[in-house]
């Protein structure tokens, strides 16, 4: 049992190791190391190692006796991770050939019940690949030359990203110079379209580079995109800009827009059923319109307040789809205002199914495809009304 | 664009290939090449000529001093120095004057001095040696890590991290080779003191080329070569003649192996 206890302990240990380096590297695949591992079995090895001994740089050796040692180790946490293992499926009577990993955290779970909150601070085992990262294969040849030009500078990832950036940037000023000599004037530049999305955090610019970088760095890095991307014509790029951004959540909800329907005569439509305070609407939005809209029966005269209007046609102008649908809306109860506001949600809403995600999202922010949870409030009573109160006079 | 011209020479056995690089126009290669190779061969045996074994015999093996002429040194600005206060007193000796107030190099001892240094890095590429350019100004970032991608060597035109030479065993975790020759495309940081890199690689016994402008110390600088090191149009010039240095000397190799 107190094997046990050290195998299961050691794991969590182990957490605590440095991260951060390469995945194998070509002279990992060409079995230069392997070479060096087969000595003991191998004869060839040993005379290609030897002839060579002249030629393998100091910087080499050093590498290749640290992977040696790193090697070992991990074998060696391999052996100890395997008998552990066969302990715990002998203790749940389960078969040692067929124990799975979700059978070795069911076993821990079962043996050593932790009521500690944290679940990186319970017990566990784990393979050894998943504690320790993998670690940096050797980043320069036999002779101690680097592989890379920009080794020297110790974040070669991070700086050859940025050299990138500055190439780019380069490319996209000798196209805007093209267009401009060329004369193309009316050819308006197509906007890259950044709301939703933001750029990705350090950490996870560190997971993709494989290197730890400074806030200053990360600082100066987020810089240079924004630039970037402020270009006139960054939308060339933008395959390259969204790899380091990601979505917001917000914007994940209103992506998922329904599907338009068809009636008997083919044309394309929507419906939507929403309310705001107490008025109740239920709006069609149909394709291939000529503006027409339709309140109760009436035109847009339905409403004799010019605000009222307005806030029907906003959402049609905004998405530049006034005189292409037309609306046929439904409302009834509570005043103007609110019947209004409830037709102008819902042709808001079946709009989405009409337009490109981009309109959606400026949409969003504009504030109409959300709801208006506000609603008259309550009298209170020793009060005049919901926030007023009787005249004070003092006895 | 380089292109190459092979000289064929009497000797059958022998056969120097020179590159060159089009900065030079036609007319003056030739009548340069000609004289140069009566230069280089005049007392020189057959015999030693069969096994090129010493490049260091020659004085200009790999056909450097063709890579410029004053000419061009003029055209792309280097001979514009600082302003006269700024003057340091070790490079006195290189300037040729002043003129409304700002200094002006002697071309003719640039000239001369740019080639030695062309020379040299030749001769470390020749035998494999690792060459880092440095440089700390972004705005002549992208074409030094150009330059020396093109050449096939490296560049550290970045914020530099102090401890790379003298502690690079933590740096770069492990033991690391260090760049056999380091080019300083300026000697100078943005806040104008010196480079860290001049100390540190004269304190690891690395040998330095440094472009010098008037108020920057040579004085530890291996092979310094006086000359603007701010515009555009004088760094571009530089990281070509010393990318072209590169490949000069490392296309002799497979010549001299068999």
């Amino acid at each position: 049992m107190a094997v046990l206890r050290e195998l299961v302990v050691f794991p969590s240990k182990c957490l605590r190791g440095v991260r951060s380096y390469f995945l194998s590297a070509p002279l990992f695949q060409n079995g230069f190391l392997k070479l060096n591992e087969s000595v003991s079995k191998d004869g060839h090895a040993l005379d290609l190692e030897q002839s060579d001994t002249k030629k393998i740089s100091k910087a080499m050796k050093s590498y290749m006796e640290r992977a040696k040692i790193h090697d070992n180790f991990i074998k060696q946490q391999l052996h100890e991770y395997n008998i552990g293992k066969r302990h715990l499926a002998n203790m749940m009577g389960k078969d040692p050939e067929f124990f799975t990993q979700a059978d070795v955290d069911e076993a821990i779970r079962y043996l050593f019940p932790s009521g500690l909150f944290d679940p990186r601070a319970r017990p566990m085992m784990k393979h050894p690949d998943e504690i320790y990262p993998k670690r940096k294969a050797a980043e320069f040849d036999v002779n101690g030359r680097p592989y890379h030009s920009l080794f020297y500078t110790s974040k070669p990832n991070y700086y050859t990203l940025m050299h990138d950036l500055a190439v780019k940037f380069k490319q996209l000023d000798r196209h805007e110079d093209k267009i401009i000599s060329r004369g193309i004037q009316d050819q308006k530049p197509t906007e890259l379209f950044l709301f939703g999305s933001e750029w990705i955090p350090k950490q996870k610019v560190e997971n993709v580079l494989l290197e730890t970088l400074t806030d200053a760095q990360y600082e100066n890095l987020i810089k240079t995109f924004e630039r970037f991307s402020q270009h006139p014509y960054s939308a060339l790029e933008k395959d390259f800009i969204m790899q380091f951004r990601r979505q917001l959540a917000a914007q994940v909800e209103i992506q998922q827009v329904p599907e338009l329907m068809r009636d008997e005569s083919g044309r394309p439509y929507m419906t939507y059923n929403t309310r705001r305070k107490t008025s109740n609407a239920a709006v069609k939005v149909i394709g291939q319109g000529t503006g027409v809209i339709s309140i109760n029966g009436n035109d847009i005269h339905f409403f004799q307040r010019e605000q009222d209007k307005k806030q029907i046609i906003f959402p049609l102008q905004f998405s530049d789809m006034l005189g292409k649908v037309d609306v046929v809306a439904t409302v009834d109860g509570c005043g103007t205002s609110a019947q209004s506001g409830a037709i102008r949600l819902g042709i808001s809403m079946c709009l989405r199914s009409f337009v490109n995600a981009e309109t959606i999202e400026r949409m969003r922010l504009a504030g109409l495809l959300s709801f208006d949870p506000r609603t008259r409030e309550r009298k209170k009573p020793g009060q005049a009304g919901a926030r007023e109160k009787f005249t004070w006079k003092k006895r | 664009m380089i292109r190459t011209i092979a000289n064929r020479l009497k000797w059958n056995t022998v056969r120097c290939f020179t590159q060159t690089c089009s900065i030079n126009s036609d007319a003056f290669l030739c009548q340069n090449a000609t004289s140069l190779k009566d230069d280089q061969l005049a007392d020189i045996k057959e015999s030693e000529i069969k096994e090129i074994s010493d490049p260091l015999r020659f004085p200009d093996y790999f056909g450097v001093r063709k890579l410029f002429r004053v000419k061009d040194l003029f055209d792309a600005r280097v001979h514009y120095g600082h302003k006269d206060g700024t003057l340091d007193p070790n490079m006195k000796p290189y300037i040729f004057g002043s003129r409304l107030g700002h200094l002006i190099f002697d071309l003719d001892k640039t000239a001369k001095m740019l080639q030695d240094a062309l020379n040299f890095t030749a001769h470390i590429a020749y035998r494999g040696g690792i060459i880092l350019f440095v440089s700390h100004f972004p705005q002549h970032t992208l074409t030094v890590e150009n330059a020396a991608k093109q050449a096939g060597e490296y560049a550290h035109a970045r914020e530099w991290d102090f401890h790379i030479f003298t502690n690079s065993e933590k740096v770069y975790n492990g033991v690391t080779r260090l760049p056999d020759l380091v080019i300083l495309l300026s000697t100078l940081n943005p806040q104008m003191q010196e480079h860290t890199a001049v100390k540190d690689a004269a304190k690891m016994c690395i040998p330095t080329i440094g472009i010098v402008d008037s108020n920057s110390n040579p004085n530890l600088i291996t092979y310094p070569v006086p000359g603007n090191d701010d515009s555009p149009a004088a760094v571009q010039l530089y990281c070509n003649l010393f990318r072209d240095a590169i490949l000069l000397g490392k296309s002799k190799k497979p010549v001299v192996s068999t």
